[in-house]
């Protein structure tokens, strides 16, 4: 009985991996995964520039205020975090001539007025339509060096437009030394680490009820079910399919992450420096923004905890799925009981993706605690420490209590499922199932 | 050898086997015959193991049949079990392993029998693109890979076109030559009377008649007489114990009550011109439709 089950195992497995639409699967995981990665580099392959130069023909009818302008452009690309470089040429002709002239290149005009009511005046021209980025810059430079122009009318001294105009000054001081959640840095981890965590652990969840669910409605439809079942038990049956498709959703879980890391080696070697160093930038930020939250200490802890949930959860998963799968008797049945679980899939995903929302409600800390959700949710709480390991274990307790539960009682369901093909709805055949003695 | 022993099912309240008791020894071909939901899948679903009796007990070469017995058994589904996506050749081996077998005897195998059905070009051919007769020779060939000494048989020749019956029932009477124990399931009469030394026949669940089949005809008291000639079938009408008389093909069919009316239809047609005159006994589907009948109507 234990090689039958090692046989059908491997068949499962094989059936799901030696296809052709697997490795088109996978080929195209690749291709979109490292396209991601490397979105920049190919957009600037194909004519796009994140970073061009922003050539400025300044026309100065003030005659006094390119310096002024000059400094607000180098102070407003920094607070805008912009990597394009910025020149600035003095034009000496009229407006109409500048008109010409820009019409042969991708410069920026910038007309400079004098105004007796407002005390400046401006115009931007340019010959096609500018990027919102350079655009913003631009307004806000010209902004800051009116008002700049506008003090120095007002007669305010040097000294005192610079203590205007120079930045406040703020010092941040945090009371609870517990609470080390920091918004800047949260927010850059929850729209950055979740989403590259959540949204693969989501796909791979949705893998794996589709192969066990697919596989037992198959034999259950082609009524190869029967010659099955009276060869191998039931739960040797049952359980071959759980540990394939386990098997598989780790293995493309593994696959996944060699294919993030061809990406990253692709950007590396391939990469344009600005990119590269774009990456790097953010790394340093992500790195930073870790460490900051205090999350670099706890970081065995949350990766342990995270993958302790996974690997139950998927159990969990491939259980409730082998066990719904086994009272189908057509597709259509099949699409009925995805659904509950998708459901519950995709709350467990949105409640992470918004977990730090809910600051730390008691209502979230018990949701973490629920089966099929609380992988994707007590990671997440955990991150932005509105949880603790106890909590986490709670958890754990909790996973591990439902598969007792699943596989107890819900074997019961299976085996008496997976021969049924009553004309009775779904639902009521499986609630007829769970009265059946085991 | 098979032994079925006072068993009893029940699908929650409804009785879908009632007290059935049979045996089938080795090489002996057994029919298990019924209308639709007589209880015949029910029956071998138990000797598969695949469902548990509530009451009795079924036992092969005198042990309870568990998984480690089933690789003994061959078992052919009435509706196809195949998986359709897989090719031939993965299919057999697939079912031969869960039987027990390696992959090498399975191939070795799997060569003569596609040869003796006349399909080896389908080898590696998904069973998809296969036709309906030909999935039924793979699931046939699915089902004694493994050389079973018990084949149950549930409605084999359902969707065979007359050529095919023919193959398989050559392959059948060669399985039962070389030792293995066959029942089988039918609705077909005629192949049941050509192949099945014993039977029974269930009406919901229940064993209507049962036994070997000469012994079954024998006893059945009505016969058949066929008579070519010119015959007054109002007079042949109205001798008693003359149940029924019917024109086919030019002949006369006389349904009489038992052997003891033989003599006095002879006499009433004696003065005429005969040509031919027969006594038969009755078909299996004439007993089966009248034994179904009797027990439908009480």
């Amino acid at each position: 009985m234990t090689s039958k089950f090692w046989f059908l195992t491997k068949q499962s497995l094989n059936k799901k991996v030696k296809t052709k639409w697997f490795l088109f699967a996978n080929l195209l995981l690749l291709v979109v995964l490292v396209g991601i990665i490397n979105m920049d580099s190919i957009i600037s392959f194909f004519g796009g520039d994140f970073s061009s130069d922003i050539e400025i023909v300044l026309l100065d009818e003030t005659k006094e205020s390119k310096e002024i302008f000059e400094q607000n452009l180098t102070f407003s690309k920094e607070t805008l975090d912009l990597d394009n470089d910025i020149s600035v040429e003095v034009y000496s002709g009229n407006l109409d001539k500048l008109k010409e002239e820009l019409k042969e290149n991708d410069k920026i005009g910038i007309v400079l007025e004098k105004d007796n009511d407002v005390y400046m005046k401006a115009k931007i021209i340019s010959d096609t339509k500018i990027d919102t980025m350079s655009y913003q810059l631009l307004v806000q430079a010209l902004n800051q060096t009116k008002a700049q122009v506008a003090m120095k009318y007002a007669n305010i001294d040097p000294i005192q437009l610079q203590k205007i105009t120079s930045n406040v000054e703020i010092e941040r001081l945090i009371l609870d030394t517990e609470a080390k959640t920091d918004d800047e840095a949260m927010s850059l981890i929850m729209g950055t680490v979740f989403p590259t965590v959540i949204l693969p652990f989501f796909m791979l969840v949705i893998f794996l009820v589709q192969m066990i669910g697919t596989e037992i409605n198959e034999e259950k439809t082609t009524k190869s079910m029967e010659i099955i079942i009276s060869n191998v038990s039931p739960k040797t049956h049952f359980f071959s399919k759980v540990l394939a498709s386990n098997v598989f959703v780790l293995m493309q879980g593994a696959l996944l992450l060699i294919y993030g890391g061809i990406g990253l080696l692709v950007k590396t070697l391939f990469g344009t420096s600005t990119s590269s160093s774009s990456l790097t930038s953010t790394f340093n930020d992500i790195w930073n923004s870790l460490g900051q939250m205090g999350i670099m200490d706890r970081l065995p802890e949350i990766i342990i905890s995270a993958l302790v949930l996974m690997i139950l959860s998927f159990i969990a998963y491939s259980l409730i799925a082998g066990i719904l799968a086994s009272m189908t008797v057509n597709m259509e049945d099949f699409q009925q009981i995805q659904t509950p679980i998708m459901m519950v899939c995709l709350l467990g995903y949105y409640l992470s993706i918004m977990a730090g929302v809910f600051n730390g409600s008691i209502f979230i800390r018990v949701l973490s605690y629920v089966p099929f959700i609380s992988c994707l949710l007590s990671p997440a709480l955990l991150v932005i420490g509105q949880i603790g390991i106890f909590d986490v274990l709670i958890s754990v307790l909790f996973l591990i209590i439902t598969i007792w539960i699943m596989i107890k009682y819900g074997f019961r369901i299976y085996k008496v499922g997976i021969l049924n093909y009553s004309t009775d709805k779904m639902w009521k055949r499986l609630w007829n199932a769970t009265k059946q003695k085991g | 050898m098979l032994k079925v022993k006072d068993v009893t099912k029940y699908y929650g309240s409804h009785l879908a086997v009632d007290h059935l008791s049979f045996e089938v020894n080795q090489g002996e071909i057994f029919g298990l015959l019924g209308a639709n939901g007589a209880g015949k899948t029910t029956t071998f679903r138990m000797i598969m193991g695949l469902l548990e009796p509530n009451q009795g007990n079924i036992t092969f070469d005198e042990k309870p049949i568990d998984y480690t017995m089933t690789d003994k058994i061959g078992f052919v589904t009435e509706e196809r079990s195949l998986l359709t996506k897989l090719t031939v050749k993965e299919q057999i081996i697939y079912y031969g392993i869960l039987k027990g077998m390696v992959e090498e005897d399975i191939l070795e195998k799997l060569d003569i029998w596609l040869e003796k059905f006349h399909i080896s070009e389908y080898k590696n051919r998904k069973i998809k693109e296969l036709s309906k007769g030909n999935q039924q020779k793979i699931q046939f060939i699915s089902g004694v890979i493994h050389s079973p000494q018990l084949l149950i048989l549930d409605e084999p020749f359902s969707g065979l076109d007359p050529i095919n019956v023919k193959m398989f029932q050559e392959v059948i009477l060669d399985l039962k030559s070389k030792g293995c124990s066959i029942i089988f399931s039918s609705h077909q009469m005629e192949h049941i009377e050509l192949f099945c030394e014993k039977l029974v026949i269930l009406v919901k669940g229940k064993v209507v008649l049962s036994g070997y089949l000469k012994d079954i005809k024998k006893e059945y008291r009505k016969k058949n007489i066929l008579i070519e000639g010119d015959v007054s079938v109002s007079e042949l009408k109205k001798i008693k114990g003359v149940l029924d008389v019917t024109l086919l093909n030019q002949e006369y069919q006389v349904k009489i009550e038992s052997d003891a009316i033989v003599e006095k239809v002879f006499q009433a047609i004696s003065k005429s011109r005969i040509t031919k005159f027969v006594v038969e006994e009755a078909s299996l589907n004439e007993i089966f439709i009248e034994k179904v009948g009797e027990a439908y109507d009480e």
